[in-house]
């Protein structure tokens, strides 16, 4: 590929040919103010804001569509390229309400940043400013019109990634607001989140997030989405150990700069206050609550006097390690079937302007990843029903993070032996021999498989409900006191036993899976035909 | 090691005595007796005069309609230095962004008045204020109809008519 190499603020940089100058600027690390620019996105050049100033062009240049040209010499940061922005910036505080202290982009709002770096200290605006109030565009999202800079960046999205043209600009000039036709709204859009997400100002805010924290209080952690087989890259916004809210995280392979507002609305879950905290086993009064070191061995002591068959129920919900340890701990007790239950939506909903990009089918992160441990997949598509083996046994019965919604309140009453594992009560688990408490996924680390069988970490954002542990460290303690070794460690110990046993995993190493993951080795059939 | 006896002299009567420091003392006790500039001050009947930017516990402002004029910034708790300000923001019937919950511990304040100073609205003030006794620790921690209902006069950490003491 041919370069070229140029100046920019007195730096040279080599760079591709056809490169733009804004993103030559950014490889010597110098960020061109912009608004209508979205890498995602085209490029209008409406803003103004990124004009530099080129030697030997006639007037400034929009430095987002402006290739690189050999020789050139750039100049973003003095002189007039640094008055064209002050002006430019001083045009966009015309009609701007200010009202900061009362707005939920404070703090991670591209005006603020730009008019505190290099904006004028005080306004010289003596005209009242136009007033357009606000306005609901239907789903999570709010429209402030007076805060507008007239990017036009959801408006591109609208019609170039979701191919579903509902917003435009009507009126002209100070007059110029977005809109949608005739009041009709998002039209239910599934996508409609990332409008606020690339809005560089206030003007589109979520409902669900409005007024709920600073943008400054957030802890930002990354993780994955839990729901669907996607799995979007995310990061988690927590603030005093409370999920409040789902944002995009960028990943070229798997979901770009997007996710869906399928999964950017469920995470209320992870705020359940309902939970297991203390592990339980039942002796001969009712519940006891014997701490880990009580329960862990009394448990392992009925494990081995355990004869008839094993079944289990897993959940495709829970993360690689932990499924890895259940399948370890179940061929370390006689070996038998896992099954998992999962719900199944009807359909998937890609987005058109990035198809990798689906709300994916299987609505559970990691159905790949029980897959892939050799799980299969019982019930109907709203995760219920499959489970009439499993609760007529009368062997050892172990049941991971399945809630058991549907099931009778007898369900393995029948068993030698029940356990239950699971973050939140279950009801029908009221039969169990040993109730464990089990972080999570926003409260522990561990990696799922997604759709296109990329294994992809996350984070733990929240601290674990009492004394909950992640499954992963409950079932490898247990399994390696059967076995009489020591218990893995941590999650990336973990990952490597379940490396030595999966032979998709095979190369794969939990330190070098990073923040974007990577593709799981082809399975051979698959691999053959490339 | 040898032991020896180290021998102390009494001190002769003029130095030992203890009249003269006793006098001296004296004459300064009735000295103040008799000097117009009376110190003492009979509080809590007579009460104290605070210095103008006295910064004692905090008072919410309110609109002439009772609402409070806090918008739920986040700004006090944010540079607030003892982390004394709990602060949860919502939306109001009207559609104003108002503090659903504003609490101030003041036994975590320090006083620093620095909620009052970078409050946008000038809603939250420090108060020329110190009769803060209670009986219950919990007491101490002010929730917004607490900080609302408070009628003391709020200290003045700069002249309103020229805010950057030009």
């Amino acid at each position: 590929m041919s370069t070229v190499t140029l100046t920019i603020d007195g730096h040279r940089v080599t760079v591709p040919e056809g490169t733009s100058l804004l993103h030559a600027a950014e490889e010597i690390g110098v960020e061109v103010p912009h608004y209508c620019y979205h890498p995602a996105l085209s490029a209008p050049a409406q803003c103004r804001l990124c004009l530099v100033d080129v030697e030997g062009a006639p007037k400034p240049m929009p430095s987002c569509v402006t290739q690189a040209q050999e020789g050139q010499v750039v100049r973003t940061d003095q002189g007039l390229a640094r008055e064209m922005r002050k002006g430019v910036l001083e045009f966009y505080l015309i009609n701007h309400p200010l009202d900061c202290p009362i707005c939920d982009q404070s703090g991670e709002c591209k005006l603020q940043d730009y008019v505190h770096s290099e904006g004028r200290a005080h306004g010289r605006g003596v005209e009242p400013k136009r007033v357009f109030g606000r306005d609901d565009f239907g789903g999570d999202v709010l429209f402030y019109g007076d805060r507008c800079v007239m990017c036009t960046r959801c408006v591109r999205f609208m019609e170039e990634m979701a191919q579903d043209p509902v917003l435009t600009v009507v009126e002209r000039g100070d007059r110029a607001v977005i809109d949608t036709f005739f009041e009709q709204g998002l039209k239910d859009s599934s996508w409609s989140g990332n409008i606020v997400d690339i809005c560089p100002v206030g003007a589109l805010v979520s409902k669900d997030f409005l007024h709920k924290a600073r943008a400054w209080d957030l802890d930002h952690t990354p993780s994955v989405c839990p729901n669907c087989s996607q799995g979007c890259n995310i990061d988690i916004h927590t603030r005093d150990n409370v999920v409040h809210r789902l944002k995009p995280r960028e990943n070229p392979e798997v979901n770009g700069h997007w996710m869906c507002d399928y999964g950017r609305g469920r995470y209320e879950w992870t705020n359940r206050s309902d939970r297991i905290t203390e592990p339980f086993a039942r002796g001969d009064g009712g519940w006891l609550a014997p701490g880990w070191h009580g329960a862990l061995p009394s448990l392992q002591e009925r494990l081995e006097d355990c004869r008839g068959p094993v079944h289990a129920v897993a959940s495709a919900h829970a993360s690689n390690e932990d499924l890895g340890a259940l399948r370890e701990l179940v061929e370390r007790i006689g070996g038998g079937d896992i099954v998992y239950r999962s719900a199944r939506a009807s359909d998937e909903v890609p987005l058109p302007g990035f198809p990798m990009l689906a709300r994916r089918r299987d609505l559970a992160p990691n159905t790949r990843g029980a897959e892939l441990l050799g799980m299969h997949r019982v019930g109907g598509d709203d995760a219920s029903g499959g489970l009439d083996k499993v609760a007529a046994s009368t062997g050892t019965l172990i049941v991971l993070g399945d809630e058991l919604a549907d099931q009778p309140e007898d369900f393995g009453s029948r068993a030698e032996l029940f356990v239950y594992l699971g973050a939140h009560p279950a009801p029908a688990a009221r039969s169990a021999h040993f109730v464990l408490p089990v972080t999570t996924f926003a409260e522990q680390e561990g990696t799922f498989t997604n759709v296109q069988t990329r294994v992809q970490r996350f984070e733990p954002a929240l601290r674990g409900a009492g004394n909950a542990q992640p499954a992963w460290q409950v079932l490898g303690a247990l399994t390696a006191s059967l076995a009489g070794e020591p218990a893995p460690a941590s999650a990336a110990e973990s990952f490597s036993r379940l490396a030595a046993r999966v032979p998709e995993y095979e190369d794969l190493d939990y330190d070098q899976l990073g923040a974007q993951g990577v593709p799981a080795n082809r399975p051979a059939a698959i691999a053959g035909e490339r | 090691m040898a032991i020896s006896v180290k021998v102390i002299r009494r001190p002769e009567a003029a130095r030992s005595s203890y009249l003269r420091a006793a006098l001296k003392g004296m004459s300064l006790t009735f000295r103040h007796m008799v000097n117009p500039r009376k110190v003492t001050r009979s509080y809590p009947e007579e009460p104290t005069e605070l210095h103008p930017r006295w910064r004692g516990t905090h008072r919410m402002e309110v609109h002439a309609d009772g609402r409070p004029k806090c918008v739920a910034c986040g700004l006090c708790p944010t540079v607030c230095p003892a982390n004394c300000i709990r602060l949860v923001g919502g939306e109001d019937d009207q559609g104003n962004r108002y503090p659903i919950v504003y609490e101030i511990d003041e036994f975590r304040c320090i006083f620093c008045g620095m909620c009052q100073e970078v409050c946008p609205v000038e809603a939250i003030h420090v108060g020329q204020h110190f009769e803060n006794a209670e009986y219950t620790r919990e007491r101490f921690v002010y929730d917004l109809d607490r900080l609302m209902e408070q009628e003391h006069p709020v200290t003045a950490l700069w002249d309103p008519s020229d805010p950057a003491s030009e």
